[in-house]
């Protein structure tokens, strides 16, 4: 039983991996908080949902709109919205996020209402046993599909230039442009890219959970509950403490009780805030308010 | 001090008489409405409590903390309960989920002096959540996920009614708005804006930082509290999907949009995002598409928001932090 939680709980942690990844990209390299990331969420879903049964198309090219879509979606509201306020107060720019995602759970309820839509599992299939552990196919796809996206951001940001200019953009933005790097663009592509990491998880997790407009808004606090367990800002923090919490979760509805799930993140966030603020792999700073 | 010129004293005048004149007409109002308008306008005035209350910590103090729906979920609750497990009578009740939000709202203070910015507004969202979470699962206190029915408020041995609630909601208001309007402008208020500035410069000034933190959540947390009791009243119902996420989230929308740091805007703020989905419930999804557009425009336009704006055409609308002397 021990294990079979560790199993679950690393599937649903790879989820969280993947918001919570989205999330620090974007904090990363704009200072932003995005509080509409749990919308990005909810609309890659829909996008999927959306070319599926209306547009009629098979899996593949829909998960392929839809992400297309996302980034689209993400690089515009940078464009559009974000960057004529670079200069507001930084409460602004929070504030911009919540006005996004109101106004993206607004669109989705105009066109579905109060309505919830499940989605078919991506692989279906019956459990895999090894042992006593059985995992489910579409389990195994998330957790291989968080592992591909933690790879390849891993050698993306280590090993790559661009990725090396990226963190120093984010660093030191003002220096950055000084030695002639185009800061907005990099910005503008990360918003894409954070948007576009959103909707991976939210379309992975689509078929486990159900479709609506509302799905969104938990995934955040369990995201913020990730990104501070791990290390607020810290992209490998993001990882651990997704997987961390993920486990978490499972070992205490496993063992203590099924009720306390729900309130895990929040506990979690307020304990680490307070014991350790800085998290397992993060650096404490507090300059940014 | 600034000298009271001639056009001050004006200013003072005139906002002084529009102010009765105001509440001269609050007082007629109920005599030209309708059963449902009145129930509006009940909601309004729970709602500008609220968006006073929040205005205290997030404008006045400069902290980014978003446990306000649960002060006002903590009033509200403490209110119903006592109503139902003690019978109590309502003013009693009242008082009770006052203090309980005031209680709840100074211990929210504790983490902000140790956490600022994009932390602390995680970690009192998650207190929020948390909350809600005891209204679900104390379900032999609290009945759990399904709420519970506030009693009936008998005066003089009738049923208030949404006529008679609005004369209490209007008292109460009144009271919030006049007691937290001093309270801003004495060395208090003053302390707030300081800390909100810069908290280093406010220290070094002799300003107890900590404490003047943990005054200010009280207070927002009493007069958010004292929200709470009204909203128990309000509908008679009490559940705890109303203080979630989004709840959270309106509030911050009533306040950013009528202006953060102006008491004018809470309640205009208020005013607008109680009305808007009333006439857009016709229609899912436009409340939030509403909502949405009208922050938009507040950011990209009046970054002050609606009170800043008004404060910056009308000398009446400015709200200062000291007391303009009263013999000029």
């Amino acid at each position: 039983m021990f294990f079979q939680l560790i199993v679950s709980g690393i599937a649903v942690g790879s989820v969280y991996t993947l918001v919570a990844l989205g999330m620090t990209i974007l904090y990363r390299s704009t200072t932003v908080v995005n509080f509409c990331h749990g919308e990005f969420f909810m609309v890659g879903a829909f996008a999927v949902v959306v070319s599926q049964q209306m547009f009629g198309w098979s899996v593949a090219p829909s998960i392929v709109f839809a992400l297309s879509l996302m980034f689209v979606v993400g690089a515009g509201i940078e464009r559009g919205l974000m960057r004529p306020l670079q200069n507001a107060p930084h409460i602004s720019l929070t504030m911009m996020t919540v006005a996004l995602s109101y106004l993206l759970k607004g669109v989705s309820r105009f066109f579905y209402g109060r309505e919830v839509i499940a989605l078919p599992p991506l692989i279906s299939g019956d459990p895999i046993a090894v042992g006593d552990v059985s995992v489910f196919p579409q389990d195994l796809l998330i957790i291989g599909v968080s592992l591909i996206v933690v790879v390849v951001f891993y050698y993306f940001f280590q090993r790559t230039r661009i990725g090396k200019v990226i963190q120093a953009a984010s660093q030191t933005p003002r220096g950055a442009s000084l030695v002639g790097i185009n800061v907005p663009l990099l910005r503008n592509l990360m918003w894409g890219v954070g948007a576009v990491m959103g909707a991976v998880a939210g379309i992975l997790i689509a078929p486990n959970t159900l479709v609506y407009p509302d799905m969104g808004g938990h995934m955040l606090i369990l995201a913020f509950a990730a990104m501070t367990l791990g290390g607020f800002g810290s992209l490998p923090g993001a990882v651990v403490g997704g997987v961390t919490l993920g486990i978490l979760e499972n070992i205490v509805g496993g063992y203590v009780s099924s009720s306390l799930v729900e309130i895990t993140p929040y506990l979690v966030i307020i304990a680490v805030l307070i014991i350790r603020p800085q998290g397992i792999m993060g650096e404490w700073r507090q300059d940014r308010a | 001090m600034t000298p009271a010129g001639p056009s001050a004293h004006r200013v003072r005048k005139q906002r002084r008489y529009g102010l009765i004149a105001l509440l001269v007409l609050l007082c007629l109002l109920p005599l030209v409405l309708n059963d449902y308008v009145q129930f509006v306008i009940n909601t309004m005035l729970v709602y500008c409590l609220v968006a006073v209350g929040f205005n205290v910590v997030i404008g006045y103090l400069g902290q980014l903390a978003f446990a306000n729906a649960a002060f006002f979920g903590v009033g509200a609750y403490a209110t119903g309960l006592s109503m139902v497990h003690f019978g109590l009578p309502y003013p009693v009740a009242m008082l009770i989920g006052t203090c309980a939000g005031g209680i709840v709202g100074g211990a929210v203070g504790l983490p902000a002096l140790r956490v600022k910015g994009y932390y602390l507004a995680i970690i009192t969202l998650a207190v929020g959540e948390l909350m809600r979470w005891f209204y679900v699962h104390l379900d032999n206190i609290t009945y759990g996920s399904g709420g519970f029915n506030v009693p009936n408020i008998h005066v003089f041995g009738t049923t208030l009614t949404d006529r008679g609630k609005y004369y209490v909601f209007l008292a109460a208001v009144v009271l919030g708005i006049t007691s937290t309007s001093l309270l801003l402008r004495s060395r208090f208020g003053r302390a707030f804006a300081a800390i909100r500035t810069n908290e280093l410069a406010a220290a070094s000034l002799g300003i107890a930082v900590n404490r003047t933190k943990v005054i200010a959540f009280a207070w927002s947390g009493l007069i958010v509290g004292l929200a709470g009791a009204l909203y128990a009243a309000l509908n008679g119902r009490v559940s705890p999907d109303t203080f979630g996420l989004s709840q959270m989230l309106m509030q911050f929308a009533i306040v950013v949009i009528g202006g953060l740091g102006s008491l004018a805007g809470s309640v205009i703020g208020a005013v607008v995002l109680t009305a808007a989905p009333e006439l857009l419930r016709d229609f899912p999804g436009f409340e939030e598409i509403v909502f949405s557009l009208l922050l938009i425009g507040v950011l990209f336009f009046m970054p002050k928001g609606i009170g800043g704006l008004l404060a910056r055409k009308f000398p009446l609308f400015r709200e200062r932090l000291y007391r303009e002397p009263t013999d000029a």
